[in-house]
């Protein structure tokens, strides 16, 4: 009758669990995910964009839009996984309901980052129509951006839930936020080429995830791949092997006592 | 209350089985000993309880059965597995209530129910069925699409319990099932408890009200600093400890206790003194008050009542207040 579902099963499972209560608030979350980075796109691309005429051989707006659209996949991921596991994880008790199932903590974790890699192809989508409408989409190369956002699911997911898992108040994951998010969104290459700063800073930006997403979003949606790019995808996946076992046993310790 | 026949159990074929059987079982916290060492053996079908002030070690005994928290030491075997955190082939078998009401927020009473049930890998038309069963078994029939937010401690509470009972487990296990309940809702879980027993469910609560542990359990410990005290039904544990019959004594001037304790003489068992009254045990019923009376004794109020399991907690494991 029963049957205790195998791996993949038990994290659809999770992820069932995510869609079903997203599902009842999606308008409002779209809309809560759209304000900052269509705000940056507008201020910045237009209003920015009439004094900095040319960037990289193509307009301001061009050239900040694909990067904006890795980063809003991104925060759809990061505040989700950080702020959601977070009640999750004092509040809601949702993990530790799920534990008096059969379900253990690798198949929660996994099933997270199945829900938040849907979160970046569907928040990444709706900014693509957005991008599409304002005719800033030269490629048809653009039809393989889920690929990268794919890989955001676990590469924002990971920190974001291992933060959630150690933080002890709402603040501290403000931390979180405020020092490596934001950060990473200016200096990732989402406003200006990183080739002309100096070299120690490049190497620091060369480590961090979004700007290889960013990298390849831009040349996607612009179509200007080279087989170079294959390169970025080597460096999301390497990432995002090694981050993700990061957050299970954070969260384990944290749900059995 | 609706009846039901939905819940068909593995082997309920009325032999006598040891489903949960501890020994010498420990729990530490870094340097806090929870448990220390006890031994029970839980048979297939009863309702057995622990019961214990805060701090006892109930709730750390629950989790280890449950599978949610590590052993530290002794051994702990349920349905014939060797319990450990994580055995997901005894958690498939249990049904697991647990004191804070933790159903999910942001779905509806018959979201929370199906999504469970695919943490089991039940498939979704069963599933279906079977919450509705539920949440008519539990009274909450009709607040299907209800969000989780708007309902009462009671109704959340019975919710929890649907919950744990969608997979049809062959253990119930109640951590402080009615604690913070009207009457009301105690009675519906009770109702609740005593039909799934019928049904064959194994019981397992833990408990600080003593008329629930009388009224629900079968076998009861009675723990205190992470040791079991005494074990045995409600009845024989009361007679035996406490007697059948409590005499309970105001004197306005707090009076004098020895009198009364001389003057019961042989029909006395035992005495405690309760801030202003004095309570007095006696094995058989009638006789403190026949022995007052040949010494001419009579207390300004006197209650004369049945013992029961307070007597014997409070007995047991003394009248300071625990945090």
């Amino acid at each position: 009758m029963n049957g205790t579902p195998g791996l993949l099963r038990a994290a659809a499972a999770v992820w069932w669990r995510d869609f079903v209560a997203w599902r009842k608030f999606w308008r409002s979350s779209i809309l809560l995910n759209f304000g900052e980075p269509l705000t940056n796109l507008l201020a910045l691309g237009v209003g920015l964009g009439a004094y900095v005429a040319v960037m990289q051989g193509v307009s301001f707006l061009q050239f900040i839009a694909p990067g904006l659209l890795a980063v809003t996949a991104m925060n759809a991921v990061t505040f989700d996984a950080g702020f959601d596991t977070y009640d999750k994880l004092n509040s809601s008790g949702v993990y530790a309901a799920m534990l008096t199932s059969p379900l253990t903590v690798p198949e929660i974790v996994l099933g997270e980052y199945l829900w938040e890699a849907t979160r970046a192809i569907l928040y990444g989508a709706v900014f693509f129509l957005v991008i599409l409408a304002f005719g800033l989409v030269h490629s048809w190369w653009s039809l393989l951006v889920p690929l990268p956002l794919i890989l955001f699911g676990v590469l924002f997911t990971a920190p974001a839930l291992y933060v959630a898992a150690v933080a002890r108040t709402h603040e501290q994951l403000f931390y979180y936020f405020s020092l490596v998010i934001t950060p990473m969104f200016m200096f990732s290459g989402v406003f200006f080429p990183v080739a002309h700063l100096p070299w120690i800073v490049q190497d620091i930006i060369y480590i961090l995830p979004l700007y290889h997403g960013v990298l390849l979003t831009r040349a996607m949606v612009l179509g200007q791949m080279t087989v170079g790019m294959i390169w970025q995808f080597v460096w999301l996946i390497a990432y995002a092997a090694i981050l993700a076992y990061l957050p299970v046993r954070a969260l384990a310790r944290r749900l059995t006592t | 209350m609706v009846a039901t026949d939905f819940h068909l159990t593995a082997g309920a074929g009325g032999q006598v089985e040891d489903v949960i059987v501890a020994r010498s079982l420990e729990k530490t916290y870094g340097d806090v000993r929870a448990v220390r060492g006890i031994d029970f053996t839980i048979r297939r079908g009863e309702c057995f309880a622990f019961l214990g002030p805060n701090g006892a070690g109930k709730s750390s005994t629950i989790r280890m059965l449950s599978c949610l928290s590590p052993i530290s030491g002794g051994d702990l075997i349920v349905l014939g597995r060797k319990a450990d955190i994580g055995e997901r082939r005894i958690k498939e078998r249990l049904g697991i209530v647990s004191q804070d009401d933790n159903v999910d927020p942001d779905l509806s009473l018959m979201e929370n129910l199906l999504v469970y049930a695919r943490y089991f890998g039940m498939p979704r038309a069963e599933a279906e069925q079977h919450a509705e069963q539920l949440l008519t078994f539990m009274q909450l029939e009709g607040r299907s699409k209800a969000a989780v937010r708007e309902l009462s401690g009671g109704m959340r509470r019975r919710l929890v319990i649907a919950r744990a009972l969608m997979h049809r487990p062959d253990i119930l296990v109640l951590d402080e099932p009615t604690t913070g309940l009207d009457p009301q809702a105690r009675l519906l879980v009770w109702g609740a408890v005593q039909q799934l027993k019928a049904q064959g469910v194994t019981i397992v609560l833990t408990t600080h009200y003593m008329d629930e542990a009388e009224r629900l359990a079968d076998r009861l410990v009675v723990m205190d600093h992470g040791r079991i005290l005494q074990e045995d039904a409600p009845r024989p544990l009361i007679e035996r400890t406490v007697g059948r019959e409590a005499v309970e004594i105001w004197q306005r001037d707090g009076g004098d206790d020895q009198a009364f304790i001389a003057a019961a003489e042989d029909a006395l068992l035992l005495s405690d003194r309760h801030g202003e009254t004095l309570v007095l045990y006696a094995a058989d019923p009638g006789r403190i008050g026949q022995n007052f009376a040949s010494h001419g004794l009579a207390p300004e109020r006197m209650l004369v009542r049945p013992t029961n399991l307070e007597d014997v907690f409070l007995t047991l494991t003394g009248r300071d207040l625990r945090e």
